[in-house]
């Protein structure tokens, strides 16, 4: 299943999104947690760290930094969690798909 | 343009244009909604409250019923075939300052309250009171009218050229974990947007003397004031009631009121 998480600030969509995959992934399911916060912190609830949240972060913004294309697309979506995701507690894994400097433009 | 700023008017006290940003639910609206009319009843020039965020929030804590604040469509024309420029303006004759007399809500302690207008009718619905939200914001002049806006949780709005109107900018932080590592990317982003010496941290829901010492460590900002935790303000904000007039003197407004003052020291 793919449940999207979303909600007024504060009012605990990272938090809950983090225990709900964290349960899953208890319960034998295999979970994917994407962070597509513009400022993204689900690493912290989910149990990574700060480093690694950061490192994360830091390996979303590096892809828009660099333009060039060509045959380096990814596979398919196991090849793009393996070179974006990182494996957490309880085996979650966990990827940041969106990135803070530069934002897309338009609507609020 | 607007005018700028030079050693020649720092004697005229300029009127504060100031973004307030940070993560979602940090308390921006409800610090913004109090600071705002604290403002008012201390400065003679007229507040303008400027609300970005299309979800409701604000209103309240200023001390309105109200949701929509948006500018009436009467106010828009739409640009003619072969014109210039952007698709909806004010209507010619109308300046941005006409159109917050005759439009913007007038909220408590005669603040005003303008909105960009809200999602009710999907996205498409907002399109000429968002049209006007921008022009105002840019051509209001910087003589008179504090502006002061409160922009939605996260990094989108305030780094794409949504606090453009402002020339400080206030990073509410809480002490948390997550709060100090959004407080360190807000920092980090609020440098390209202005001036290190008009960009302050407000530590937010302090529950330690600790907080504001970690904020500044953490996020480099500096700290011109810790707004408590505060249940009183809390089961006001809960109720849909504006604290300033529920709890007027709970420790978080005495708090605000001093932001209000050191804001007004360094910036005007
Ligand atoms: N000093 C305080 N003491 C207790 N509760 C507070 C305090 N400041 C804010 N709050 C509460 O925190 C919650 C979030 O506040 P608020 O809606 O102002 O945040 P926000 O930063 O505007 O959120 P968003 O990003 O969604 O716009 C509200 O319930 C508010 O009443
Ligand atoms: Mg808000």
């Amino acid at each position: 299943m793919k449940v999207a998480v979303v909600g007024k600030g504060g009012a605990g969509k990272t938090t809950t999104s983090s225990v709900v995959a964290r349960v899953l992934a208890r319960g034998g399911a295999s979970v994917v947690a994407l962070d597509g916060d513009t400022n993204p912190n689900l690493g912290l609830s989910l149990g990574v760290g700060f480093d690694e949240t950061e490192r994360l972060v830091g390996m979303r913004q590096a892809l828009d930094a660099d333009e060039g294309d060509g045959d380096d697309h990814a596979a398919d979506w196991d090849d793009l969690l393996d070179r974006f995701a990182s494996t957490g507690p309880d085996g979650v894994q966990f990827a940041v798909v969106s990135q803070i400097d530069n934002p897309d433009p338009g609507c609020p | 343009m607007t005018s700028t700023s030079s050693a020649s008017d720092t004697a005229d006290a300029r009127p504060l244009r100031t973004a307030f940003v940070g993560k979602g639910g940090a308390g921006k609206s409800a610090i913004v909604g109090t600071f705002a009319r604290l403002l008012a009843r201390a400065d003679d020039e007229p507040v303008l409250v400027l609300d970005s965020d299309p979800m409701p929030g604000l209103a309240f804590t200023l001390g309105l019923e109200i949701d929509d604040a948006g500018i009436d469509d009467a106010a828009v024309v739409e640009r003619a075939e072969g014109e210039e420029g952007p698709r909806f303006r004010l209507r010619p004759g109308l300046s941005a300052e006409d159109a917050v007399e005759a439009y913007a809500t007038v909220a408590p302690d005669g603040v005003r309250f303008l909105q960009i207008g809200n999602l009710r009718g999907g996205v498409g619905s907002i399109m000429r009171s968002q049209h006007a939200f921008h022009q105002i914001k840019s051509e209001l002049p910087r003589n008179r009218w504090h502006v002061i806006g409160d922009l939605p949780g996260g990094t989108r709005q305030p780094f794409l050229g949504w606090a453009g109107f402002a020339d400080s900018v206030v990073v509410v932080i809480e002490a948390s974990a997550k709060g100090l590592l959004s407080g360190r990317r807000f920092a980090k982003l609020a440098g390209s947007v202005v001036e290190p010496d008009r960009l302050f941290a407000v530590v937010s829901k302090a529950r330690s003397s600790d907080d504001a010492q970690q904020v500044e460590s953490r996020t480099g900002l500096r700290v011109i004031e810790s707004i408590p935790w505060d249940d009183a303000f809390a089961d006001a904000e809960r109720e849909g009631l504006a604290p300033l007039d529920a709890v007027p003197d709970a420790p978080a407004i005495q708090q605000i009121q001093s932001l209000v003052h050191a804001l007004q020291g360094v910036l005007t």
